[in-house]
């Protein structure tokens, strides 16, 4: 009796039961779940009748402080994150899924999926979005389902513009009857997911545990079939926080969805329209999600000896292979018979132009181009967020996955070429690799212009870089910031460059880098990341994040101290309204106090150097850095730079 | 007037021999002043060098003849925005050249280690 009365009058004999009958929630198929519901009842019976205020206690009533829920349903919900295999969860603790984070950490021993405390919700969805691009699967963000969502609307926007899985979990309480008043109604919504459906795959506010593992396995199942984009379940509080009384529990198979194929006749007849052009042009954006797909688009590009543009939403070509021609785009659109697009993000912008401010339009491309676009755009696209782009009308619209889709292209251009198309391949091959050698020679030269000058040029700052992570497995985390990395970094594989935030919103480069440097830890690779000074300072909170769960990642600092680009706005605006265009500057430096870095990050725990305004001493720092980031820690160098 | 501006912004982006005519005279140092004053170095760098991709091309080291300079400032193409006379005073305008003109080239790629 004694024994019962520790586990809060929960019967031994159905204690025992419950553990027997326990099964390891695995991703295999339908199991049953950890959390049984006999050990719900048990803890459900001694919630009855607690005594009330000011009434002498008696033996026959328990105490509030005698309930023991042993089994929440919380735990079950935990059951049915771990059967995902996801590996981590970024939060900032809120009282709304308070039950989940307790599970999570003394039911699920804060293994798979581990906490990562964040400082801002915000960060804890950027950190997801760059470990989904380098780990190639989600993990979960969890965040209190009004405020935490209000700060996690962009993050979660740039994920869905960038077609990144994220696993978003939302704290929330819909009985009226049981919020606390104040704050808990406050924190209360009717719909959480209201706020960010318009850049959500999917959502759901599951009622139940069954509805809980149904909907959350279905959500995953969403969110990682192209095109991938973050899904969001609500973690209602009294699902989480009462006992599971629901019996027969299962939670379901997961099986992925394998990516679309685009119909076989049409790749045929891109295939046909490749291998008869003149002068083909590939260009590729988020088409590629492993290196199995930069070796199909390897073949692809040899198959034609067609020249690739990348435009970097993804690793997608080789940056070492002659046929690698980013800096080319406009003058190869221009002559070009047949492009091909895998799934560009903006189709229109590759064969025209507007100027701003004055909006003059102008089409680049010559008459009779035919275009070829392979995505899965037309399956998913949402009307009030435009980030669609504007209309681009083509020749041959393949719906389908692009990696999914090379494998039968390849075949069919390798079916359609013929040995005198062979021969012109061939020659225009050499061409190309001519072109490649003298873009090469010319990116050097161009770098070399300013190389000694103070504020240090972004040139040096990305060949100082290369110079010091170079014998390292490198990775570079966000590289959409420093486009001289574009330039000058040989990158051949898919983790060499994770692309950048999808939608542009600031905020997204310290956080994503961690998130990429934590799926790299796992592999062995060493992360390094440009960090722009307006960037680090909407979550500078991150180096804790990085410092307190030793995360190793170098953050190399873009520190010119204003928002440059706001300011060439303001000089547009006022040459369009006759103005004075020096006090472009107002509102938009960061300067005067000019912020300290590397203090910033000491603050917080991270090794950190600077703020270095020496070229000369640049690659010093750097490689002390690196040594720090070896060591299996987060460092940051300071790096004052030109503007841009 | 139009057609000449025309003439030596053509001769200036074909590279086609184009005889310039004297700049007038500018003091560099007070061109810095005014360079950095106007937020140019936002876009071009701050002796002319050149931003990274997506922003102001290079304007030093290979610098344009003055008339066809001035005519990027006053009336420009692209996408820079117009620097007209009552704010960037034609003398200013020639400090500025002057500046620009005397940016020092620094090394060639192939005598620079990290860049080989």
């Amino acid at each position: 009796m004694a024994e019962d009365e520790k586990k809060g009058g929960l019967a031994r004999r159905d204690f025992l039961k419950g553990a027997a009958a326990s099964v390891g929630a695995t991703a295999a198929g339908a199991v049953l779940a950890q959390s049984t519901p006999e050990a719900g009842r048990g803890r459900a019976a001694a919630q009855v009748a607690p005594a009330k205020l000011g009434e002498p206690a008696r033996k026959d009533k328990p105490l509030p402080g005698d309930i023991v829920i042993e089994r929440p349903g919380s735990d079950f919900m935990l059951d049915v994150i771990k059967s995902l295999d996801l590996e981590y969860m970024a939060t900032n603790p809120a009282s709304s899924f308070r039950s989940l984070q307790e599970s999570l950490v003394n039911y699920g021993g804060n293994r798979k999926p581990e906490l990562l405390t964040c400082m801002h919700e915000e960060a804890a969805v950027a950190i997801a979005h760059g470990y989904a691009k380098a780990a190639g699967k989600p993990m979960g963000a969890m965040v209190a389902g009004s405020v935490g969502l209000q700060h996690a609307a962009m993050a979660i926007y740039n994920a869905w513009v960038d077609r990144v899985p994220v696993m978003i979990f939302a704290g929330n309480g819909l009985d009226v009857g049981k919020r606390r008043p104040g704050t808990e109604w406050n924190h209360s919504v009717q719909d959480p997911a209201s706020l960010v459906r318009d850049f959500v795959k999917w959502d759901d506010y599951p009622v139940s545990l069954q509805h809980f593992a149904e909907s959350t396995v279905r959500a995953y199942k969403i969110a990682m079939t192209p095109p991938m984009e973050p899904v969001l379940i609500g973690l209602d509080i009294d699902l989480q926080e009462e006992a599971i009384h629901e019996e027969g529990l299962r939670i379901p198979k997961f099986a992925r969805s394998r990516p679309a194929q685009g119909d076989r006749a049409a790749l045929a007849e891109a295939a046909k329209w490749l291998a008869g052009a003149e002068n083909p042009v590939i260009i590729v954006d988020r088409a590629v999600r492993n290196q199995d797909g930069v070796k199909l688009m390897v073949e692809l590009a040899e198959s034609l000896h067609a020249p690739v543009v990348d435009l970097g939403g993804r690793m997608n070509f080789p940056m070492t292979h002659p046929l690698s021609h980013n800096e080319s785009r406009r003058a190869l659109v221009r002559e070009a018979d047949v492009v091909l697009l895998l799934e560009v993000g903006d189709p229109w912008a590759q064969f025209n132009s507007l100027s701003d401010p004055h909006k003059e339009m102008r089409h680049v491309g010559r008459k009779g181009v035919r275009i070829v676009n392979i995505s899965m755009q037309d399956v998913y696209i949402r009307s009030n967020y435009q980030d669609h782009q504007r209309y681009m009308p083509v020749d041959l619209a393949i719906n389908g996955d692009a990696q999914a889709s090379l494998p039968a292209l390849i075949e069919e251009i390798r079916k359609a070429v013929g040995d005198d198309r062979r021969r012109a391949f061939t020659a225009r091959g050499e061409k190309l690799k001519e072109a490649y050698a003298k873009e090469k020679r010319r990116a050097r030269e161009e770098a070399a212009h300013g190389w000694d000058l103070t504020p240090i040029t972004t040139a040096r700052l990305a060949a100082e870089t290369w110079n010091a992570v170079k014998a390292e497995p490198w990775s570079l985390a966000v590289s959409d910031r420093i486009p001289w990395a574009r330039r000058l970094w040989p990158a051949t594989d898919y983790h060499h460059m994770l692309g950048g935030s999808g939608a542009q919103g600031v905020g997204y480069a310290a956080p994503a880098a961690l998130g990429v440097a934590l799926a790299n830890k796992a592999k062995g690779l060493f992360t390094v990341t440009f960090q722009p000074d307006g960037d680090l300072m909407y979550s500078p909170g991150v180096l804790w994040t990085a410092a307190h769960h030793k995360i190793p990642v170098l953050y190399v600092m873009h520190n010119n101290r204003a928002y440059h680009q706001e300011i060439m706005h303001l000089q547009r605006m006022a040459a369009l309204h006759n103005r004075r265009p020096d006090t472009a500057w107002v509102g938009n430096i960061i300067d005067k106090p000019a912020i300290d870095y590397a203090m910033l990050a000491r603050a917080q725990g991270v090794w950190a150097e600077g703020p270095v305004t020496d070229p000369g001493k640049l690659g010093a720092a750097l490689r002390r850095a690196v040594e720090v980031v070896k060591g299996g820690e987060p460092a940051l160098v300071d790096v004052v730079c030109q503007g841009r | 007037m139009p057609i000449l501006r025309n003439l030596v912004v053509a001769a200036v982006f074909c590279g086609a021999p184009f005889v310039a005519a004297q700049a007038p005279a500018g003091d560099a140092a007070r061109g810095e002043s005014a360079y950095m004053k106007n937020w140019c170095h936002t876009c071009h760098g701050t002796v002319g060098q050149g931003g990274d991709r997506g922003s102001g091309p290079r304007i030093a080291y290979d610098l344009w003849p003055y008339e066809a300079f001035a005519q990027q400032v006053r009336r420009p193409r692209e996408v820079m925005p117009r620097y007209p006379a009552q704010f960037l005073p034609d003398s200013e305008l020639a400090d500025i050249y002057a500046y620009v003109a005397a940016a020092p080239r620094g090394r060639k790629a192939a005598d620079i280690p990290e860049l080989r």
